[in-house]
């Protein structure tokens, strides 16, 4: 299941998943035929939640359950020789208890990669990582893990500079564009909404103190929030737990008072799992359960555009069909990549759009 | 009724409960009761705690791990304090009473959805037997409780895992829901002085058994049931308030409902109730199974692990069993929204406490979980376990008209290993 993916510059993606591979794909070169691995980072041990490039396109940054955070060379081409075998998991196994017979897994698939290993690893956190933002100048990095705990850490020395505890488990964070305030996205998550926590909430990324609190009102569990480039707006979309309905909204906030600002429609069927702004400032990207992406328009919130993205096996339809986990946007803004738990990354384009 | 005044109440109620033909009340103080069966169940002074994880709790993610295999999942195993059990990382105050756990990981069963999958776990037969069989709560009222107590003798706390009643065994058998967190529904606060409650409960019973004696009768005999625990829940109600302990208990329970759920349970089986069930409800994540797990698995842990240490520090875990249930398992192999679905094929059970030999697995699941390798056990086989331990004859034979219908089915053995 591919679980989370970042563009490195406009010609590269790399993509990671929950067994904590971390493949990258080179884009030049492939035309319409899907290109083999070129690299595998080698390194996470459990889910790899989170995954960023760092402003310059220099560096990758992930994070995941096995409480690391990783720094990778984003553009080294050198390495040990490796091979790495895809589709080797169980994933059709899990939904057979009423099937006599299990089917067949897809064919593995094999190829040769260059393996590498990180340059820098934090490990400031005890406790699984969903939390991970870089500030725009590309300094700060900003941590969040299930211990309510946040980290801000030099981004390039990997020094601690503060940490403060928020009110539940870390979901999602950003910092924002002046690197001012350090927004939160956090939830106890239970399958009754009546259970479950969740907490939207900005703190000043000097002190740790709450600056506003925008959980009132939320109808689950956000999964991605962000600020745009230009500190204008701050975005998040809910859809943490699979809900039935519409229950994948998504929202813009006042950036500075957290208010909400404009929710856009129509939301995602049963949950939204990211989000993305485009680099022409103009356009949100987002995807979900639905297994849908959507660009909406920031200037009035209209939705503008629609991908929907079949499956290739059709008896996975139905209520537990495979999510879009996670989408990026190349910088140049041609491309656009979908990490998909089908078990594939899907690169759109949007030069026509 | 000048007789009354040379009868204590409870004298009276006894009196006018055995004339109407010992149908009416049992379940709430078994004043009903034969003398042998109310000796049998002083000797005996067995009690069960359920704690029942509604929708389906994971094996792999909690006793059956699978490290180092494609269907591990993201938790980690720990030790415990018994060499050779580990459990999940995310249980670390259960893994300190390893030594009092009974891990059955070889549970094959019939039934996974929920509705069959609670009924069969709850019954040990499948719902698609016409016989109306009572669950567990119920057979234990009937042969475990205390004939003097005041108190319901079958408590559910929270309707989580659904309600299966009494069945052939009579509405005196039905279970006694509370709320959630334990706590007792605000008409069980008497609107009267206790004086003036307990003599409207004594002119309803003579009215009502004149009324029976003309009229007999399974749903007149339900009814007054009813009356009769509205009358008695008022009288026992101080049982159910843990409010001013609980202030002390909540930071190593976990100040939750469920965790007050199982205090609650601890204080009531003190007080003598034989059978207590809390339901713990939301696992059945077919979706994002891993945090759903490990926030339901913070819960579970402080709650069940002070469970434990009170009943031993109290001297009541020998003789009160501890099970800790489903309706079935998870299936080992992770699905596309990071779920575990249903699986019954191999999963597990843990017992603890009433006789059981702690510090043990009995079973095994294959290398990734997906069969049971060794010593399978059915319902029947856990139910017949269960009742042996808490000294119910697991093929004890009652009657629904004149057709004979046993505790347990034909062919359930109980698991000798596990008997102390």
């Amino acid at each position: 299941m591919v679980s989370a993916v970042a563009f490195i510059g406009s010609d590269k993606v790399a993509a990671a998943n929950r067994r904590g591979d971390l493949l990258i794909w080179n884009l030049l070169s492939t035309g319409d035929k899907s290109p083999e691995p070129a690299r595998r980072l080698v390194g996470h041990t459990g889910p790899i939640n989170r995954l960023l490039c760092s402003p310059d396109g220099k560096t990758l940054i992930s994070a995941g359950n096995d409480r690391a955070v990783r720094f990778w060379d984003a553009l080294a081409s050198d390495g040990n020789p490796g091979t790495i075998v895809m589709n080797d998991g169980y994933r059709f196994v899990g939904v057979t208890e009423k099937v006599a017979k299990l089917p067949d897994p897809p064919p593995p698939v094999t190829a040769k990669v260059v393996e590498q290993k990180p340059i820098r690893e934090f490990a400031g956190h005890k406790e699984w990582i969903w939390g991970l933002a870089l500030s725009r100048d590309g300094k700060t990095l900003v941590t969040g893990d299930d211990s309510k705990l946040v980290i801000l850490s030099d981004a390039q020395k990997g020094t601690e500079q503060r940490r403060w505890k928020v009110k539940q488990w870390v979901r999602a964070l950003d910092i924002s564009p002046d690197g001012k305030v350090v927004v939160t996205a956090e939830q106890l998550p239970h399958l009754s909404e009546k259970e479950a926590e969740n907490g939207l909430r900005g703190w000043d990324a000097q002190t740790g103190e709450m600056k506003f609190d925008a959980s009132k009102g939320l109808s689950g569990g956000v999964t991605t929030v962000r600020f745009s480039d230009d500190g204008k707006y701050l975005a998040f979309c809910v859809g943490s737990i699979d809900r039935d309905g519409p229950a994948g909204k998504v929202f813009l906030l006042n950036p500075t008072t957290g208010e909400k600002a404009r929710e856009l429609t129509p939301a995602h069927v049963r949950g939204a799992t990211d989000l993305a702004f485009h680099p022409d400032g103009k356009h949100l990207f987002t995807c979900g359960r639905d297994r849908v992406v959507k660009a909406w328009q920031l200037s009035d919130g209209a939705q503008v555009h629609e991908i929907s993205l079949s499956l290739q096996d059709k008896g996975k339809q139905g209520p537990f069909t495979p999510t879009l986990h996670a989408v990026s946007i190349a910088p140049d803004g041609k491309l656009l990549a979908v990490a998909d738990a089908e078990g594939r990354v899907v690169i759109c384009s949007l030069a026509a759009k | 009724m000048h007789s009354t005044e040379h009868m204590s109440r409870r004298s009276l109620m006894r009196a006018l409960l055995t004339t109407a033909g010992g149908m009416a009340v049992a379940n709430w103080g078994a004043l009903t009761h034969s003398q042998t069966i109310a000796a049998e169940a002083k000797r005996s002074g067995k009690r069960c705690i359920m704690l029942y994880m509604e929708g389906g709790v994971s094996q792999i993610d909690t006793f059956d791990m699978k490290p180092g295999r494609p269907t591990a999942g993201p938790f980690l195993p720990i030790q415990t304090k018994v060499n050779g059990i580990q459990v999940c990382e995310y249980l670390p105050n259960i893994a300190k009473h390893a030594d009092k756990l009974a891990i059955i990981r070889s549970m094959k069963t019939q039934s996974v959805d929920h509705g069959i999958g609670g009924y069969h776990m709850h019954t040990c037969y499948p719902s698609s037997q016409r016989v109306p069989h009572p669950e567990i709560g119920a057979m234990v009222a009937k042969y475990c409780e205390n004939p003097d107590s005041d108190l319901p003798s079958f408590v559910k706390i929270g309707s989580g895992s659904g309600l299966y009643g009494a069945g052939y065994l009579g509405p005196q058998f039905e279970p006694f829901v509370v709320a959630d967190d334990g706590k007792l529904p605000g008409f069980a606060n008497p609107s009267v002085a206790a004086d003036v409650q307990d003599r409207r409960g004594e002119l309803l019973n003579f009215m009502e058994e004149r009324f029976a004696e003309q009229r007999p009768g399974e749903p007149f005999a339900a009814h007054r049931t009813s009356e009769l625990r509205t009358l008695r829940l008022v009288k026992a109600r101080k049982a159910f308030d843990v409010s001013a302990e609980w202030e002390r208990a909540k930071a190593r329970y976990g100040n939750g409902s469920f965790g007050r759920a199982c205090f609650t349970a601890l204080k009531l089986v003190e007080a003598g109730v034989p059978f207590v069930e809390a339901s713990h409800t939301g696992y059945d994540s077919h979706n994002d199974n891993f945090p759903v797990h490990k926030a339901n698995l913070q819960v579970l842990d402080p709650a069940w692990a002070s469970l434990l240490q009170d009943l031993q520090d109290r001297g009541l875990l020998k003789d009160t069993l501890v099970v800790w249930t489903s309706e079935f398992g998870r299936t080992p192999a992770i699905n596309f929204q990071a779920g575990r679905d249903h699986f019954g094929r191999a999963w597990t059970i843990v017992l603890a406490g009433g006789g059981i030999k702690g510090g043990q697995h009995y079973g095994a699941s294959n290398r990734d979980g997906f069969e049971v390798q060794d010593n399978p056990v059915n319902e029947g086989d856990l139910f017949a376990t269960m009742y042996k331990t808490l000294c119910i004859n697991p093929r004890a034979k009652h009657f629904l008209g004149s057709r004979p219908i046993w505790a347990t089915p034909e062919g359930a053995k109980p698991i000798e290993e596990l008997l102390g």
